[in-house]
């Protein structure tokens, strides 16, 4: 699979600390896996891996092509919170697991950061047990939860 | 002369281990005992001699007092101001100070259901420009001139339901989710999503803002818990989920007050849960909340805060708030992501400084790390 992203994603990549080649990894390893978030309306893929001990993110579309498929990376994006086990699933969400080939719901899942577990939105499987967490929550709320971590345990 | 000239500066060292204190049970770190949160507000003024007025109409001094009263009395680090209807000023409402009382509508308010559909939401750029977002930046902006150790931005959604109420009258919104429920669910719509907007607004401004939401009228004196949780619920869920995806939070602070005897359990699975979450319960019934009931259904979820009934602040007894504070500890001390002793809801005005004294007491006695 071709993965490609346009100069404005890779600003955004560079901006967010994280490498391209990190991202192509997430990809070629949900695509290989087919571990992968799919948005049910858009088609829009999310897709994670913990790479150094944080958890990478490629929001990405596939277009398929006669003799090969492209990626087409949107953005990308981490948080630094390990995540653990799904605490409840609440309500329906526009993600399908594809691993499982059944609806993901907005939920609950547990995150640990620095010793500390506790809970956090997210989205979640709970058929297979993934969680995943969307740009928004990642960019501003996980991040800033980090960093209320990072002052309040020093 | 600003009102930062009439206290004395800020006891830094009792400051520091207040700060350690407060850090406590949000990352499981241990300091030196429970915390003591007993919702100051209009008390702080009181206490430093000045009136509930005061307090209101003067919010700079108001906040200030909070963080000042807060040494005497050994309690959070943090300062905060706020009344019960932020928001209803730009959804029409007139509200008029009083000696002694937060202030009260004096309407006009929208008497036919029909009426909701001239309300609109008010969008961020708008509230920048109106009361309740100004208010808010010249609170934050005065502590971040002269207490910015205590500075924590704060938005209020508050009590969705009840704010949305006073708009068309408490009785008729009440009734109306009898015989207008879709009327009734439109105007907490529309109230919510302006106070979603005003957390959005609140985050552009200071990078963050911890969001406080409750459900005060939406309790099991007036409501059913199916109504509870259609009507206050979901919609905290819904503010909480709007505000994150405007950039607010992550600190939120969920406050049940008022009688929550088996609505309780309709919160669970409708709130969203950050890192930085405290969720507190006034009464089931007639009695405070139990803790040790709050930590047995809540403990897994989110640092809980306890009650103690704030009748017994004002009532010339200390021993009755050591007692129940005691009872309380004893029963929530060891919730498995953190505890904090309060008051069922805001402090009395006039709370008695010995009542006060008995609450951080039992704290020292009896939610001591290590003791249990």
């Amino acid at each position: 699979m071709d993965i490609k992203a346009s100069d404005q994603v890779k600003e955004t990549v560079a901006k967010r600390g994280l490498k391209v080649d990190d991202v192509m990894d997430v990809i070629k390893t949900a695509e290989g896996g087919n571990k992968k978030a799919v948005d049910k309306n858009t088609g829009k893929i999310l897709a994670k891996k913990v790479i150094n001990n944080v958890t990478v993110y490629a929001d990405y579309n596939v277009e398929k092509g006669i003799l090969k498929s492209h990626a087409n990376v949107n953005s990308a994006y981490s948080h630094r919170m390990t995540l653990g086990k799904i605490v409840n699933a609440t309500e329906p969400s526009n993600w399908t697991c594809a691993h499982c080939n059944a609806p993901a719901f907005l939920g609950t899942a547990e995150m640990t950061y620095m010793g500390v577990s506790r809970n956090g939105p997210a989205v979640v499987c709970p058929k297979c047990g993934d969680v995943w967490v969307e740009e928004y929550l990642a960019t501003k709320t996980l991040a800033a939860a980090e960093g209320l971590f990072e002052k309040k345990k020093a | 002369m600003g009102y930062e000239e009439s206290f004395p500066p800020m006891d830094m060292k009792w400051h520091a281990n207040a700060t350690k204190r407060f850090a406590s049970p949000f990352v499981d770190n241990p300091h030196d005992r429970i915390d003591v949160d007993p919702i100051i507000l209009s008390h702080a003024a009181v206490a430093c001699g000045y009136t509930i007025r005061d307090f209101y109409e003067k919010p700079e001094l108001g906040i200030h007092c909070v963080g000042y009263i807060s040494q005497l009395y050994d309690l959070l680090p943090v300062t905060h101001w706020f009344y019960s209807m932020p928001w209803t000023r730009e959804l029409g409402l007139k509200l008029q100070y009083k000696e002694t009382l937060p202030p009260i509508s004096t309407g006009p308010i929208l008497s036919e259901p029909g009426d909701v559909d001239k309300l609109r939401v008010m969008d961020k750029e708008e509230l920048k420009k109106n009361f309740t977002q100004q208010e808010f930046y010249r609170i934050y902006d005065y502590v971040a001139k002269n207490l910015p150790m205590t500075l924590v931005p704060i938005s209020y959604g508050f009590d969705l339901v009840g704010a949305a109420a006073e708009l068309v009258g408490v009785e008729n919104f009440i009734m109306w989710t009898f015989t207008e429920p879709e009327a009734a669910k439109k105007l907490v719509k529309i109230y919510t999503d302006t106070s979603v907007n005003g957390a959005a607004a609140l985050a552009d401004k200071y990078g963050m803002a911890m969001l406080i939401v409750g459900s005060v009228l939406a309790n099991n004196d007036i409501f059913s818990d199916d109504a509870v949780e259609e009507y206050s619920a979901k919609m905290m869920r819904y503010y909480v989920d709007q505000a994150f995806r405007k950039g607010a939070g992550p600190q939120v602070f969920y406050h049940l007050c008022g009688n929550h005897e088996t609505d309780y359990k309709v919160f669970k699975d409708n709130l969203i849960w950050s890192p930085f979450t405290v969720f507190h319960i006034g009464y089931k019934g007639k009695n405070v909340f139990p803790s040790k009931l709050l930590k047995e259904e809540y403990g897994q979820k989110a640092t809980l805060m306890g009650s103690v009934d704030t009748k017994l602040m004002i009532n010339p007894n200390p021993v009755s708030v050591y007692n129940q504070a005691k009872e309380q500890l004893l029963g929530g001390r060891d919730a498995p992501k953190g505890y904090i002793l309060g008051n069922s809801c805001e402090c009395p005005p006039y709370t008695l400084p010995g009542q006060m004294l008995a609450l951080v007491k039992a704290a020292r006695d009896f939610g001591t790390y290590g003791s249990w």
